[in-house]
């Protein structure tokens, strides 16, 4: 029989949870500093007061009341209020700031009695107690007697039956839970919060490592604090392959390319468009878009490496209006430097205005530049999460992405994305008798024939041109072209 | 003139010990010359949550300043002394 469990309303805690924390028992929340382990602890509360009306308490043994009320408050989670109304109930266990010393055997019964009297008072379904490694560094040259105190406190918690938090202090990332081995005795359930420094990028995630007798989603998963829903997390592991994967076709904007992928892009399909600078694949980008005319669709450009005024300057050029589309609400711009915030941040970010304007593409210019807002692990997991979420969605989605060299070649961000995506456009240069060339070739198209030839590609006042293939050529994948003699 | 308070829990051993050692030290270093409160937690849970108490026992020296807190069932005297900044010289006959 599996445990039952009560629901957090923490943003996908749930989800990777399989349902919320084990109901009535204490789970071990450890991080290192800096890891939002108290954050995670309030929060827990706060969705219990403003989603379930579960009244709770807070424990503190670390920072001082009057600090958590006001940090707490850039959250819009009114605590003041809700402690005058009984929902949340601080016990204040923080030092003081008087000198304490120990002379012989004491024991935490008054901490106890104070818990025990604050639950019952206000009738609390939630608990937290943050952290339980300062009360070893409060008694530090108790911890013997600490240790056998704090397993007591787990008997009163498991005894009031309320569901229960308990944070506690680690000091490497990977490595023993706890600080101080509070595991020990706390070992039913624990999640583990990370906050690891990886070439230069944060990256947080929280794992759940054991809930007894029942289950859960595996491994790390990537969360992001966000000044309004606070802890947010990205379930990379609860994401499967469990989409709808539509026979439906829907236009490239470009005829030409259309009939090199036999009919177009399948709806709900993830393609990629690989090539150097300059080589059009913001083109792609622009007829992808302007090919929601065909059904009246929706489109959300992500655009991460040009403004507003040189897209919209840039598609005018190809004949393709962006105004137009903008004011009739098919299409939406958004231009943001991928530096200013965190991938995760940018995911939760797409997910909101995916919400609001329902688009029915999407299109990503370009990911490359997007990649530099993390590592490269960081990255393949935003891809994931992101690409499963478009499946989810049914959205079709157009990424672009830069390869380092002007003739053939491939970039990193093509080695993460290339095997989630459904079609792969290569955009190459090709010298040919002192002259540079454009062709275009489609590598790949699941659940379907599509054209084999590397063909001429031209950039007019029209437009995108898609010619002839290049015959009697061979090495412009390889960047090496060369002429060969037709028999 | 010192003033004290502590706090214990009902009858625990602990509890006991720590009356029974402060009332000496109270009676033999100083003189008489005290204030002390004996605050029963299972009585009167307030006052403990009002002073933050999490140990017992915890004695507090209110007077004379700095305040300062002791816990334990204080069973040895001259660290208490120490403690309570009571010199052990100062024994009354």
């Amino acid at each position: 029989m599996q445990l039952k469990k009560l629901e957090t309303g923490i943003a996908s805690f749930d989800h990777i949870s399989h349902g919320g924390l084990p109901i009535g028992r204490t789970t071990l929340v450890a991080g290192s500093s800096g890891s939002a382990k108290t954050l995670f602890g309030a929060q827990f509360l706060a969705m219990g007061i403003m989603l379930f009306d579960q009244p709770g308490v807070f424990v503190t043994f670390e920072e001082q009341v009057d600090d958590i009320r006001e940090n707490l408050k850039s959250f819009n989670w009114d605590i003041d209020t809700w402690e005058k109304e009984g929902k949340w109930t601080f016990v204040d266990a923080a030092p003081k700031e008087e000198i304490i010393i120990a002379v012989g055997d004491f024991d935490l019964s008054a901490f106890r009695i104070r818990l025990e009297r604050a639950v019952e008072k206000n009738k609390a379904q939630r608990v937290v107690i943050d952290s339980i490694g300062s009360i070893f560094t409060q008694f530090h040259e108790e911890t013997h007697a600490i240790r056998r105190e704090l397993i007591q406190v787990a008997l009163t918690l498991s005894r009031l039956g309320a569901t229960s938090i308990i944070t506690a202090e680690r000091l490497e990332e990977y490595g023993k839970i706890t600080r101080f081995g509070v595991e020990e005795f706390l070992t039913d359930n624990v999640v583990i919060l990370r906050n690891v420094l990886n070439n230069e990028k944060r990256r947080r995630t929280i794992e759940i490592l054991k809930f007894r007798g029942s289950n859960h989603e595996k491994g790390e998963n990537p969360f992001s604090i966000n000044p309004e829903k606070s802890i947010v997390i990205i379930p990379l592991s609860a994401m499967n392959l469990q989409h709808i994967s539509s026979n439906e076709r829907v236009t490239s904007g470009i005829p030409a390319l259309d009939e090199m992928l036999s009919g177009g892009f399948y709806k709900g399909s993830i393609n990629l468009v690989s090539g150097a600078i300059g080589a059009g694949k913001t083109l792609l980008v622009a007829n992808f878009i302007k090919g929601i005319r065909e059904r009246n669709e929706r489109c959300l450009l992500m655009a991460f490496e040009e403004s507003h005024q040189q897209l919209y300057r840039n598609a005018d050029s190809w004949g393709i209006d962006f105004k137009e589309l903008e004011d009739e609400g098919l299409l939406k711009v958004i231009c943001v430097y991928p530096e200013i915030s965190s991938l995760e941040d940018h995911f939760i970010n797409i997910q909101d205005i995916v919400k609001t304007f329902k688009p029915d593409r999407i299109a990503i210019d370009s990911l490359s530049a997007l990649s530099r807002a993390s590592s490269d692990k960081g990255f393949r997991e935003f891809i994931i999460a992101f690409t499963s979420y478009l499946k989810h969605h049914e959205i079709t989605g157009m990424f672009t992405s830069n390869t380092p060299l002007l003739a053939g070649g491939t970039s990193d961000t093509e080695g993460n994305i290339s095997p989630i995506t459904d079609s792969i456009i290569l955009l190459r240069y090709v010298e040919m008798s002192g002259e540079m060339q454009r062709s275009i070739a489609v590598l790949k198209m699941r659940g379907s024939r599509h054209d084999s030839a590397i063909r001429k590609f031209t950039i007019t006042d029209e437009g995108a041109n898609i010619g002839k293939h290049f015959e009697g050529i061979s090495g412009i994948l390889t960047g090496n072209p060369m002429l060969i003699k037709l028999e | 003139m010192h003033v004290f308070q502590l706090f214990i829990n009902g009858h625990s051993l602990n509890s006991i010990e720590a009356v029974d050692t402060l009332l000496k030290i109270c009676k033999e270093n100083l003189d008489g010359n005290y204030k002390l409160e004996i605050i029963d937690i299972q009585k009167n849970p307030d006052k403990a949550e009002e002073a933050g108490i999490i140990a017992i026992p915890t004695l507090i020296r209110m007077e004379p300043a700095p305040v300062n807190r002791i816990i334990g069932a204080l069973n040895v005297r001259s660290r208490v002394l120490a403690g309570l900044g009571i010199s052990s010289m100062h024994v009354t006959a």
